[in-house]
């Protein structure tokens, strides 16, 4: 799109011609969000299509800028850091509300299943302590993330909340195979949507490297924390498999049913 | 994408969710993105403002908010939504001058006093907010017709529920859980009856205005406490049962 505007646009000011915005104001228009009250004047409308030719910054052959006076130029100089385009705000939000959503579940299906599991096996205490301590840890990291950027918890938390516990519960009463099963079927979804949340990311950086932006320690800060809880996650499932996940019963069954629940969960996340 | 887009333009109405409805990602290191005026639309509307008290919000006065501020009668035409425009101004302009009161967001500490806590602040910034109305009040029903207007209501909702999440966030307030939805929505149902409540209070100071937001604040607390405590008191009772059991030997 960015390229069908700017090219369009480029076009128009290589001729010469005045911008006949009335015969297609929809393709000049920028999409600023909360655009209440379109506004009419030459000047505005330069000044907008500027800002969304800053905001699709994935057009390859970037157009020159629209020719700007020098007043308007000294009086408007370009900020240092450019506002984070919808898009890529719409991304962080979803982003870090499904990690926190994912994070309350992991730590519920933990706490829930603790007390059956080393009541049947004892041995297993460190383990369970350990892996349930590392997603507290991770709940935590998200819940200030969330209120540091203001973001909106997810609508289904008391759903969540239930499902998560009443998984938890019901594997580790099927046994520690089953346990340990759920354990492997959760860790992979989630260390999945861990990595895809990581290449977005590493995406966006360079897009923004490759314009000259300035990415920000926020961001290259946000990018270490999940990869590190990536690697966490990947651990937890190493341990599941150590400890004969592979042998619950309906094994494919279980796993599948697992897996398919948190997609569900995810996608649901990622939206209310 | 570009055919999504094109697609996406044959239906402009399809698309009203322009409203900052969902309030996305609040960055530190890049600017925020441009509110919903843009540079002459502020102008004339901020030339409109002191107009408020004696044309109301009226169409007469953006016509001398934009004779004011330099343009003709003429550029009120920049606001297909009149004299909703003023309204959705002031309701802007009011919630960003929260920030500014700093003595109550980040007060500074002193000897022998308890710091104000989070309900406090929420308290204190919301009464800031209606002193944010006390030129305008009498003329704050007009405002209120316009809200209510189907049009203007997703706009208005909005507006409200970003206030709450603004005077919760100022506050200091990082819960991230289901209380984030019943504190932004009492609050919202806090300041709203109160509001109303103030545009027929001719007490001296807004008094009765006053009395009447500590009441509703009041009314909260007992009903968030009772919850509380039956949620506490099941929470126990139930993991206390569960223990019980397992003692006597279920496998649960």
């Amino acid at each position: 799109m960015a390229l069908y505007t700017s090219s369009k646009h480029a076009k128009f000011l290589a001729t010469g011609l005045p911008i006949y915005d009335f015969l297609a104001p929809s393709l000049l228009q920028a999409s600023r969000a909360s655009l209440q009250i379109r506004h009419l004047t030459k000047a505005k409308r330069y000044h907008s299509a500027a800002a969304s030719n800053e905001k699709h910054d994935k057009s390859p052959s970037q157009p020159s800028r629209n020719p700007r006076s020098g007043a308007d130029a000294a009086s408007n100089p370009p900020p240092l850091k450019k506002p984070l385009t919808q898009a890529q705000r719409d991304f962080l939000t979803s982003a870090l509300r499904v990690n926190q959503a994912g994070e309350l579940a992991a730590t519920l299906i933990y706490a829930a299943q603790t007390p059956p599991i080393i009541s049947s096996h004892p041995h297993l205490r460190p383990l369970m302590k350990h892996m349930y301590d590392q997603e507290a840890t991770h709940f935590s990291t998200f819940n200030a993330l969330m209120a540091k950027h203001r973001i909106r918890p997810t609508a289904m938390y008391p759903l969540w909340t239930l499902a998560a516990s009443a998984l938890g519960w019901g594997t580790a009463i099927m046994g520690r195979e089953a346990a340990m099963a759920c354990t492997e079927a959760v860790e992979t979804e989630i260390g999945g949507h861990y990595n895809g949340q990581v290449r977005v990311l590493l995406e966006m950086a360079e897009q923004m490297e490759k314009n000259g932006d300035d990415i920000g320690d926020e961001l290259k800060d946000l990018i270490e924390t999940i990869r590190r809880i990536r690697d966490e996650e990947l651990e937890h499932l190493d341990h599941a498999v150590e400890h004969d996940a592979k042998q619950a019963v309906p094994h494919e069954l279980l796993t599948g049913v697992i897996r398919a629940g948190c997609k569900g969960a995810i996608w649901v996340s990622e939206r209310v | 994408m570009a055919t999504r887009t094109r697609l996406a333009r044959l239906w402009p109405l399809s698309k009203p969710s322009a409203l900052p409805l969902i309030r996305p990602y609040h960055s530190y290191d890049h600017p925020p993105p441009p509110g919903p005026f843009n540079p002459t639309e502020s102008s004339i509307l901020e030339a409109a403002i002191p107009h408020i008290p004696t044309h109301g919000f009226t169409h007469t006065t953006l016509s001398i908010g934009a004779s004011d501020a330099g343009y003709i009668a003429a550029s009120t035409n920049l606001f297909p939504n009149g004299a909703f425009s003023l309204v959705h101004y002031h309701l802007y302009t009011q919630r960003l001058a929260l920030a500014k009161h700093q003595h109550i967001i980040s007060p500074p500490p002193r000897e022998g006093e308890k710091p104000i806590g989070i309900g406090g602040k929420v308290k204190a910034l919301t009464w800031e907010r209606l002193m944010g109305n006390k030129e305008i009040i009498h003329r704050w029903q007009e405002a209120l017709a316009l809200i209510a207007q189907p049009s203007h209501l997703p706009t208005a909702i909005s507006e409200l529920s970003s206030l709450s999440d603004e005077i919760w966030f100022l506050s200091g307030d990082t819960s991230v859980d289901t209380s984030w939805y019943t504190k932004r929505a009492s609050l919202s149902a806090i300041y709203a009856a109160t509001e109303l409540f103030m545009t027929t209070d001719k007490s001296p100071n807004f008094d009765d205005t006053r009395d009447f937001l500590d009441r509703r604040f009041k009314d909260v607390q007992i009903v968030g406490g009772t919850m509380g405590s039956v949620t506490q008191w099941a929470g126990f009772t139930a993991t206390a049962a569960l223990n019980v059991l397992r003692s006597k030997g279920v496998r649960i």
